[in-house]
């Protein structure tokens, strides 16, 4: 029988847990280059100073905070529940879910409590539609260029 | 007010005359060929109404809002279902198989006038048997004003026609894609008492805070709960003509949830009392009821489970008429419960089970004392139900769905007074009723 001495029992365990933390240390951080991706867009001289806080980003796509520092409107832009960019932006930058956002969403319209963000079907339409709305917020993919709009970084 | 109509439908009360078969056959009363006729149409009608709007809607693909303006939205959804069962019918007291006898058709606008001040109206119509017929009502229509203090602090005022705060799904209680099955959980979400609990007109003042700990928000809310739905049928439920009329009533929720909302706590309470004027000289009854919710519910990305807890004082007085053979009087301690866990095993599909159970008075769960004290009249399992659900639910599109789910059930408890069959002299017949059935259900919904 085959004497394991300590060290090579170590060693063993060292390259069990490493096999076993691999794959999760993987899977914790290739979404997280998704998420550099995707930033949060307002459209140029809106009131608002960036970096926003988590919190105070994930209020408004929430619907619960609705006007700027200066008391004027947020006007909301989202894509469909189903576009991957928005399920991108909701769960790495938003930490929700997408059906979360849907059922708050939800409850705001049909209890009259509040109203839902605009849906929009593309990401050309997101861009044209936050640089010509006052107030606006959206999201885009991070390399957008157009001078009608701001990046809002999230601390 | 989960509880008013319960103990009611258990006394020896008095119904609308409906002619079902087997009581025509039994009694010898000539079956009314026209109702039926009319019930048909109006059926045919209303399923038309549902498949039209869901033909005209169900083209854009997104859950897309009508927008007018910036500020202006129009929402609206349209759900019809068909029950099968094997013992007591859902909605109709005559056990057609299969029913459509319910029917929800919504529409609502909301206009922020000013950053701060938002217009909300929802009209519904909605039909459950001769409960609800289907004619179109304010559901809420309210002024909100709220006031973002800073970026965590929100304070505001709901007046007008307003959602009562009540446990996690009453806000949205008519909306097929927003409820966890076809019916809600009836333990909490009492089909009978829905008139009550449903909106009020009154007053709510609310605030919120967020922080990275959550988010908490309290709402109270002031005013006189509804009654409509229960005067048009007063006779059929208290046994005499008269009138139901809420007094001032108070509901309050405190509502927290983690930062990433997969953790949520609801703790509801309610006093809510209600006045039915007699026609006949006789002391005014009072019907007393304060219910204690406690709700939670966990998220994730593919599962989410739900349980709400109810521990209710129900107390009914002076509900009886000189000369009644049976004192219909109660006072209740209720308990009610139920355990929920819903599947998202593909974003479109969903698989959920529940466990739901229903003892209107903690004191008597198998019903005995208050079977003894009806003389009969109320069978014990009409006092108590438990209920298995297992259902299956598909998102075509985001604005359509559809949904199957199979219920058993042991107790009529919360058998809606429109499913019981009426006996002799037209007085609901409780020991007409099932105490073991399938309940079968299947429904169609879209919404914008």
């Amino acid at each position: 029988m085959k004497q394991i001495t300590n060290n090579q029992l170590s060693k063993r365990v060292e390259r069990c847990i490493v096999s076993l933390l691999l794959p999760l240390v993987l899977l914790t951080f290739s979404p997280m280059s998704a998420a550099e991706d995707v930033v949060a867009v307002v459209r140029k001289g809106t009131p608002v100073a960036t970096p926003i806080s988590r919190i105070a980003l994930s209020s408004i796509f929430s619907m619960r905070l609705t006007t700027w520092p200066d008391g004027s409107a947020i006007r909301v832009f989202v894509l469909p529940d189903d576009n991957q960019l928005h399920s991108i932006f909701s769960k790495q930058i938003l930490r929700l879910f997408p059906h979360q956002l849907r059922i708050a969403w939800d409850r705001l319209v049909y209890s009259g409590t509040g109203q839902a963000p605009v849906v929009l079907n593309s990401i050309d339409e997101m861009a044209t539609r936050i640089a010509n709305t006052p107030g606006a917020i959206g999201y885009l993919p991070k390399d957008t260029k157009d001078d009608n709009l701001a990046v809002l970084n999230v601390e | 007010m989960t509880m008013l109509l319960f103990s009611l439908w258990n006394s020896p009360t008095v119904t609308l005359r409906r002619n079902h078969p087997s009581n025509c056959e039994q009694w010898n009363c000539p079956p009314a060929r026209k109702v039926h006729v009319c019930n048909f149409i109006s059926q045919v009608l209303a399923s038309k109404i549902v498949l039209i709007f869901c033909i005209s809607l169900s083209t854009p693909i997104n859950c897309k809002a009508i927008e007018l303006f910036d500020s202006v939205q129009i929402h609206g959804f349209a759900s019809q279902a068909m029950f099968l069962s094997s013992g007591n019918g859902m909605f109709t007291d005559n056990k057609s198989n299969p029913n459509f006898e319910f029917t929800e058709l919504g529409i609502n606008g909301s206009w922020y006038a000013t950053p701060n001040l938002r217009l909300s109206m929802q009209v519904l119509s909605r039909r459950a048997g001769r409960w609800d017929n289907g004619s179109p009502v304010i559901d809420f229509g309210l002024m909100d004003y709220s006031f973002n203090l800073d970026s965590t602090y929100r304070v505001g005022i709901r007046a007008g026609r307003v959602r009562q705060p009540y446990g996690l799904y009453n806000d949205t209680r008519d909306v097929a894609f927003t409820r966890p099955s076809i019916l809600l959980p009836q333990s909490i979400y009492l089909e009978g008492a829905r008139d009550l609990t449903i909106s009020g007109d009154g007053l709510i003042l609310y605030g919120e805070s967020t922080k990275p700990w959550g988010n908490l928000t309290l709402e109270l809310f002031g005013g006189y709960p509804r009654t409509e739905s229960i005067n048009n049928q007063f006779q059929a439920v208290f046994g005499y003509s008269g009138v139901l009329e809420s007094n001032p009533s108070f509901v309050g929720r405190f509502n927290y949830e983690t930062y990433n909302g997969r953790l949520r706590f609801a703790l509801t309470g309610a006093y809510t009392t209600a006045t039915a004027s007699k026609s006949v000289p006789s002391p005014n009854g009072l019907v007393t009821f304060a219910p204690m919710i406690f709700s939670a519910q966990y998220t994730t990305e593919k599962w989410t489970l739900t349980s709400e807890y109810d521990f209710d004082f129900f107390k009914g007085e002076n509900l009886g008429l000189p000369g009644f053979p049976i004192n219909p009087d109660f006072n209740y301690f209720g308990q009610k419960y139920y355990f929920q866990a819903a599947y998202r095993f593909n974003p479109q599909w969903e698989l959920m089970a529940r466990y739901d159970a229903m003892y209107p008075n903690s004191h008597d769960q198998s019903g005995y004392q208050a079977s003894i004290k009806s003389k009969g009249v109320s069978p014990d399992y009409s006092h108590y139900a438990k209920t298995m659900t297992v259902g299956l639910r598909w998102d075509i599109t985001s604005t359509m769905m559809i949904r199957a789910e199979y219920n058993y059930i042991n107790g009529t408890a919360w058998l809606p007074v429109q499913g019981v069959p009426t006996g002799v002299f037209g007085i609901s017949d409780n020991n007409q009723t099932s105490k073991y059935w399938d309940l079968f259900g299947l429904q169609v919904s879209i919404r914008f």
